[in-house]
């Protein structure tokens, strides 16, 4: 199991989440300093505007006491940037896989839904693969996580729609014109929104011209966006030529009014024209959407698309929550699951170790006449009869991982019964006594044969 | 041969209506690529390789040019409208047009079944025109069913556009110049090869001794599809008839090819000839 420990804007206003920042190229230094504790085996740091959060597994895998492993983690980003320390969440276990599966899904972003934090963590996953730092925990765990997120964003509408006023503007324009490159759009006037469309237009490809009523702050805006100013005394021919009209005037009357807009019309032969108004009071006449051809959203009605899309999400949420729910529970299941291998692999060194002593020293006796393809295919029947007789012991204990029924035998009466049957010592670790020890000429492999994993079995539980 | 005819009828019977169930899906969907989008498609292409077996399979079987007789060229008509669809997709960003466009195909390639076998040319009229005139008009309804299908996204774009209702969420209509240039440019197409068909059935027309009552609304039929489909086309380029007013004009004038068309299938189950 794993635990996250980190801030995010729930926890910690802006002032405390600048402290926390980590360049990405000290990243794997600090990874790898972190790794180097004795508690922590694992580990990898999502960082956004919003969230700098350690997901990180103990040495043990996923046997890891994580309590030490949250606090070992907590104290290397204190130690990393002090003062934080309060603002600080650490999620253990099972709840900080449905934090980590949540994040990744983008329920606990500040805007719900948005698709940038799912890049973020398969980047962070694969800084941490860079640097050396990702185990067998965390390779299993992530790529579950970024699994999940993708079904939330497949089978629900969480991320469907534009969330802020520009975007949407921008999204409207595409449905009218398609793809923006070649199209012209006119900016009348100024105002921090009118210059967030007119950015967007311009980098999906559209021209820009700024008419203003002072000339000198229409060069200016102009430069701002990428485009050209125009006086104002233009006003009525860059109608004609632009297909995106974006209006944001202080004027108290209409700027553009339904017989201005009849006229660009006929000059403009029919062609499509989108009117974004964003000024208040109204700089658009409305009447101009009863002309054919002629689309006019104002602020309300660009609100409103807003307002319903966040409404859409959050309707959504609820069963993106249950897409996690459900995919946290595999986990959790298959996390049970490895609970039981390491009874497993203590098995099968025990019975490979006790067969290949045998052929071992058969083969030094009264087989050593036997050539070397021979010997092979006595190896490979061993292998075989180990795989046989622990087929059914596997399932049963994986069975007994899951099975939380309490009439069945549970898996530490289980584990505890094949220790005590074999002389498995508290700690996972076979007991050497005079009947299981092996020879060390088998530890040599001087037979030739490699029957069993020669690797030091851990199997300490929780 | 007859086998591989009816396997190919009934696979591509199959394919189109998946494709079609896959398409409408794809419109109804909420967010994000998925495989149904992948799929449709390639199942509508799939249908119409089925389609073109079945029509050259069946038409060999029967000794009968694909084009000679009505039952191949309505199953032709819409092969073509599929082609075209498939070629202007990916360009023109039409792909919702599919949920128009495999439905046509389907009931075109089923409805052909049930129509006479063949046509046989009357007295006097020459059977190379025939033939030109014939291929001329299967031509011409292929494209002028992708025209109207457009059309009538159009109409269904503007209209949510307008009403401001469900708009912003991703929409997987086409956009509204997109339509609006496919219907012009397919017109554009199609309208010499509409030309030559009504004029060369004013001429058959001409030639037979007793026309009746049905040919002469075929006729006009005719040419009230010419004419409302010229004048889409001179209004746009005269006074910028664009938009929801081209997408009527156009709709309107598939609606009077599809009557001509009709007449010919009920003429034609009822046995009599050109």
């Amino acid at each position: 199991m794993i635990v996250v420990v980190g801030l995010s804007h729930r926890t910690a206003p802006i002032a405390v989440r600048e402290k926390l920042v980590l360049e990405s190229a000290d990243l794997p230094d600090f990874l790898r300093a972190l790794v180097q504790r004795p508690e922590v085996g694992e580990a990898l740091l999502v960082s956004t505007c919003n969230r700098v959060e350690l997901v990180a597994a103990g040495r043990a895998g996923f046997d890891s006491d994580l309590t030490r492993v949250a606090n070992a983690c907590v104290e290397a980003l204190a130690v990393h940037s002090p003062g934080i320390a309060p603002h600080l969440y650490a999620h253990v276990g099972g709840a900080a896989v449905r934090h980590l599966f949540r994040v990744a899904a983008s329920l606990d972003s500040m805007v719900l839904g948005e698709p940038q934090i799912l890049g973020q963590v398969k980047e962070a996953y694969e800084i941490a693969r860079k640097a050396g730092t990702v185990g067998p925990v965390l390779h299993r765990t992530l790529p579950r996580a970024i699994r999940a997120a993708k079904r939330v964003r497949t089978d629900t509408a969480i991320g469907s729609g534009q969330v802020s006023v520009p975007s949407v503007a921008v999204d409207l324009a595409r449905e009218i014109f398609g793809d923006l490159t070649g199209h012209a759009a006119l900016l009348v006037g100024s105002g921090e929104m009118a210059e967030a469309v007119a950015r967007l237009l311009k980098v999906g490809g559209a021209s820009i011209v700024v008419v203003g009523r002072t000339l000198s702050r229409a060069e200016e805006l102009a430069n701002a966006v990428g485009g050209s100013a125009r006086p104002w005394s233009a006003l009525q021919q860059s109608l004609v030529e632009a297909d995106v009209v974006v209006t944001s005037t202080s004027a108290p009357h209409f700027v553009v009014d339904y017989e201005m807009v009849s006229a660009v019309r006929r000059a403009r032969r029919g062609k499509n024209q989108f009117f974004i108004d964003l000024a208040v009071p109204r700089d658009v006449e409305p009447r101009i959407e009863t002309l054919d051809g002629e689309f006019l959203y104002n602020i309300d009605d660009l609100s409103k698309v807003v307002s319903d899309t966040l409404s859409t999400r959050t309707r959504e949420a609820a069963s993106a929550e249950a897409i996690i729910g459900r995919e946290a529970e595999g986990y959790d299941r298959w996390a049970d699951a490895e609970q039981a291998t390491p009874t497993i692999v203590q098995l099968r060194t025990r019975l490979s170790a006790a067969l290949e002593e045998e052929l071992s020293r058969s083969l030094r006796g009264r087989l050593k006449h036997l050539p070397e393809s021979d010997r092979a295919a006595l190896s490979k029947m061993v292998e075989s009869a180990v795989n046989r007789l622990l087929h059914q012991p596997t399932i049963r204990l994986r069975q007994a991982a899951l099975d939380r029924n309490a009439e069945s035998l549970s898996l530490e009466q289980l584990t505890s019964a094949i220790s005590e049957l074999f002389g498995f010592d508290a700690d996972g670790e076979v007991v050497s006594t005079p009947e299981n020890a092996l020879p060390d000429d088998v530890e040599a492999s001087n037979s030739g044969l490699s029957l069993a994993p020669k690797a030091k079995v851990v199997a300490s539980r929780n | 041969m007859v086998d591989v005819a009816t396997i190919a009828f009934y696979l591509g019977v199959i394919t189109y209506s998946v494709a079609a169930t896959l398409f409408f899906l794809e419109l109804a969907r909420k967010d994000g690529d998925t495989l149904r989008a992948q799929w449709a498609p390639r199942l509508l292409a799939i249908g119409g390789a089925l389609h073109a077996i079945h029509v050259l399979t069946a038409s060999l079987l029967t000794h009968v040019c694909p084009i000679d007789s009505l039952h191949f060229a309505l199953s032709f008509s819409a092969l073509i409208a599929v082609g075209a669809y498939l070629l202007l997709r990916e360009r023109l960003r039409l792909s919702a047009l599919g949920a128009f466009i495999a439905p046509i195909a389907l009931t075109f390639l089923v409805g052909a079944q049930f129509v006479g076998q063949s046509s046989e040319a009357a007295q006097g009229v020459s059977r190379t025109l025939l033939m030109f005139h014939i291929a001329a008009n299967v031509l011409g309804i292929g494209l002028f069913l992708i025209a109207g299908a457009a059309g009538s996204v159009y109409l269904l774009q503007e209209h949510r556009l307008r009403t401001k209702k469900r708009v912003g969420m991703g929409s997987r209509l086409p956009p509204l110049d997109a339509l609006d240039t496919t219907t012009h440019r397919l017109l554009l197409a199609g309208f010499p090869l509409l030309t030559f068909g009504v004029v060369t059935g004013a001429v058959f027309s001409h030639q037979l001794t007793n026309p009746g009552g049905a040919e002469s609304l075929r006729s006009l039929l005719g040419y009230a599809t010419w004419i409302l489909l010229a004048a889409v086309l001179v209004l746009r380029k005269t006074a910028g008839f664009r938009g929801r007013k081209a997408a009527y004009g156009t709709i309107a004038g598939v609606v009077c090819m599809l009557l001509v068309l009709l007449l010919y299938v009920v003429r034609s189950s009822g046995g009599s000839s050109l």
